[in-house]
């Protein structure tokens, strides 16, 4: 059956699917939309998100880049420029980095330094994050750099559902987003959901999602930490407070509204982010809402991050610098008996 | 074929061999339209009326005429800091005033070096660093070889929709030296993309030589690890630019991908205009005086009036050239090259600047 590949299923969908078949129908959908990576065509992607797309699209929409992050954010700028909208693949988003000058300086400036003359309709997206013993290149969550570089919307998403509903907005978006994918969740059963097609599994870029209500702490996140807070808030269930999660979805646009809704209730914030903590984008959220928010607080606000190091590749070494359930649990504790 | 040509059989026909005499002195008015803007540029930021840096192409100005002047309307190009001329010549057999002309205005361009509202970019950057998409002409940044990828990408995009426009892009050869470069030509090479890589050989990249840039004896060897044509120009002769550039042009319109032509050619001043006296010092004496020693305009003359074009009296009209900025008068232009900049002149300083709210809009474009 058709449909099935199109999304319209009774069964549960896990996380990678969720962004592939976002992809699949907005190929279908826009036919000015080519997708471009390392090794997204014949193989269909290192992690398999494009497994198929080629076959179904054609060479010249589904592009096998040569091994070269310039070339390819550089070139979809181009394209993009001329009318097309873009999905390009990192094959890890450690390797951003070596695009780093086409995103930033040509990519993401290019609505604001021709007056509104040219946007640039791209998304750049790739598998991201520790705890999966992805060391120092296969690990990280260099988000906070692209926060930084004002044109560029920011997304990391927690659930299939999400995942896809964000995706088909991102592709539909007239700006460059970065599209930060958990791969620790790409195949992660627990998390698996039925999804909508088309138009009904959108989710807008900058919404918030409450994961969970509480009254005594309002624990701000997103992507693999989403599930962290959770589980944290577990524990703090057992200890007797009940405690508020907050996926961001979007750190660019920033939600504010939802957490500073959440302060009025709870009247604590923790903010929990994977990247490491200095210019890190929690640090970011307790600023905004040490200004916005400061006379609903009764406690300083408080983060937990990633050590100010690199991420290492054996297990107790990666455990010991990322945030993890007990930090949390323990800081927010912290926060509440302040 | 006897009728063909009458041009003796052995010698192979040549682009410029089916310019007519009028395109021809066509193209020496727009060598005295690049100097004059250049100069006028000069003398306007010396009087104080113009802020940020100049970067000359005096000297250099056959490499712009000569690679647009065989363009279609509809082709794109991407000129850098020392090619501000690019941006009116492009298209400009259409009509110097045609407001049909796919390439900018004079009042467009001056605006923009004033920092002007009227300028394309509403003077968001500075200088060079502007564009069109309906121009067709790619945005420049101050990332040097920055914006070659964009030009593949416009193209890879305009063949897929059925296009056959080209893309010029523009380099001074010491950006040959970054890795973008590289990956950009390496890209429209594996898939044959119609981008001609122009390299501005002036033989210096800000204080530092060619040799201490890369190690070939002609840049334009490079294209043979990409597995594309390299052509030579002598970036002094108009006609010579021409040639090849019509030829790379003709090569990647019939589908055979892209090449790279080098022109060379000698930076005049110094890298800009807040280094002319340190280049005085850091140049030998006689390495400049060679390289100044064949003016595009007396180049361009010598060969009309050998072509039986342009009479010697002709010729000895405008004497703008093998004269410094601070030489040459409005008198060694013709009247209707000094009155087309004034017209952007005039325009310029009438334009109002921005207002400054707009420095906190357009970050983003909004959702609809
Ligand atoms: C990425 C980058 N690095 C450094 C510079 C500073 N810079 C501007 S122009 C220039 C020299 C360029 O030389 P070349 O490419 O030969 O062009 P030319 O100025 O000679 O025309 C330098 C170093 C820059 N603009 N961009
Ligand atoms: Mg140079």
């Amino acid at each position: 059956m058709a449909s099935l590949i199109d999304g319209v299923s009774s069964t549960k969908k896990n996380y990678l699917t969720a962004i592939k078949e976002a992809i699949a129908e907005e190929m279908a959908r826009n036919p000015h939309m080519i997708a471009m990576g390392e090794d997204i065509g014949i193989l269909g992607g290192a992690f398999g998100v494009t497994d198929g797309l080629q076959a179904r699209f054609g060479p010249e929409r589904v592009i096998d880049m040569p091994i070269s992050e310039g070339a390819i954010v550089g070139t979809a700028c181009g394209m993009a420029l001329n009318g097309k909208t873009v999905m390009v693949e990192m094959q890890f988003i450690d390797f951003i980095s070596c695009g780093f000058d086409q995103i930033v300086n040509m990519t993401a400036t290019y609505h604001y330094r021709t007056a509104g003359e040219v946007n640039i309709p791209m998304v750049i997206r790739g598998p991201a994050g520790g705890y999966g013993g992805g060391a120092l290149y296969h690990s990280q969550m260099n988000e906070a750099w692209f926060a930084n570089s004002p044109g560029l919307k920011i997304v990391c998403p927690s659930t299939p559902s999400d995942a896809k509903g964000l995706m088909i907005s991102a592709l539909r978006d007239p700006n460059p987003v970065l599209f930060y994918e958990i791969k620790e969740l790409y195949r992660k059963r627990e998390i698996e959901e039925e999804l909508n097609a088309g138009d009904d599994a959108i989710v807008p870029l900058g919404k918030a999602r409450i994961a969970r209500e509480g009254t005594d702490v309002t624990l701000v996140t997103y992507g693999q930490n989403v599930w962290h807070c959770l589980e944290a808030a577990d524990n703090l269930a057992k200890e007797g407070y009940s405690a508020e999660v907050i996926d961001i979805r979007t750190l660019v646009p920033l939600d504010e509204e939802t957490i500073i809704a959440s302060l009025q209730k709870t009247n604590r914030l923790v903010v929990v982010n994977e990247a490491p903590m200095t210019c890190g984008f929690a640090g970011e959220i307790l600023a905004r809402m040490t200004t916005k928010a400061f006379r609903y607080l009764d406690a300083p606000p408080a983060r937990v991050t990633r050590l100010d190091t690199p991420v290492p590749w054996v297990k107790p070494l990666e455990l010991h610098v990322l945030p993890s359930v007990e930090k949390i649990t323990e800081t927010a504790l912290q926060t509440i008996r302040f | 074929m006897a009728t063909k040509t009458n041009k003796n059989s052995n010698e192979q026909s040549r682009p410029r061999d089916l310019l007519s005499p009028q395109q021809m002195r066509e193209m020496l008015t727009q060598l005295y339209l690049a100097r004059y803007f250049d100069v006028r540029l000069i003398k306007e930021k010396k009087r104080g009326r113009l802020r940020g840096t100049l970067y000359s192409s005096h000297n250099q100005e056959a490499i712009l005429v000569g690679s647009l002047f065989g363009l279609k309307g509809t082709d794109w190009i991407s000129p850098i800091h020392r090619d501000m001329p690019a941006f009116f010549l492009k298209d400009m057999n259409a009509g110097w005033r045609n407001p049909d002309r796919i390439g900018m205005t004079i009042e467009e361009v001056c605006a923009q070096v004033w920092g002007k509202a009227g300028s394309p970019g509403r003077a968001r950057d500075n200088w060079s660093h502007i564009g069109s998409k309906s121009k067709r002409i790619i945005h420049s940044t101050s990332m040097l070889a920055g914006t070659i990828p964009a030009a593949a990408g416009v193209v890879y995009a305009d063949r897929l929709d059925g296009g056959d426009a080209v893309v010029l892009t523009y380099n001074g050869e010491g950006s040959t030296a970054q890795g973008i470069f590289h990956e950009a030509i390496n890209f429209a090479a594996v898939h044959k993309l119609p981008v001609i890589t122009i390299i501005e050989n002036n033989q210096w990249a800000y204080g530092t030589p060619t040799h201490l840039e890369y190690s070939l004896e002609d840049f334009a060897r490079r294209a043979d690890g990409y597995g594309i044509p390299g052509l030579i120009a002598d970036g002094q002769d108009v006609l010579d630019v021409y040639d090849k550039v019509m030829m790379a042009v003709e090569h990647a319109r019939a589908g055979n991908g892209p090449s790279i032509v080098e022109c060379k050619t000698f930076r005049a001043y110094g890298h800009g205009d807040h280094d002319d006296d340190r280049a005085a010092k850091y140049r030998p004496k006689d390495e400049v005086e060679e390289g100044r020693s064949r003016d595009p305009i007396a180049v361009m003359k010598q060969q009309l009036v050998a072509l039986g074009h342009m009479t010697k009296e002709e010729a000895g009209q405008h004497l703008a050239e093998n004269k410094g900025a601070g030489e040459v008068t409005d008198i060694d232009f013709p009247e209707e090259v000094v009155a087309y900049l004034n017209e952007g002149v005039q325009f310029a300083i009438k334009s109002p600047l921005p207002e400054a709210e707009e420095g906190g809009m357009w970050v983003f474009k909004e959702v609809e």
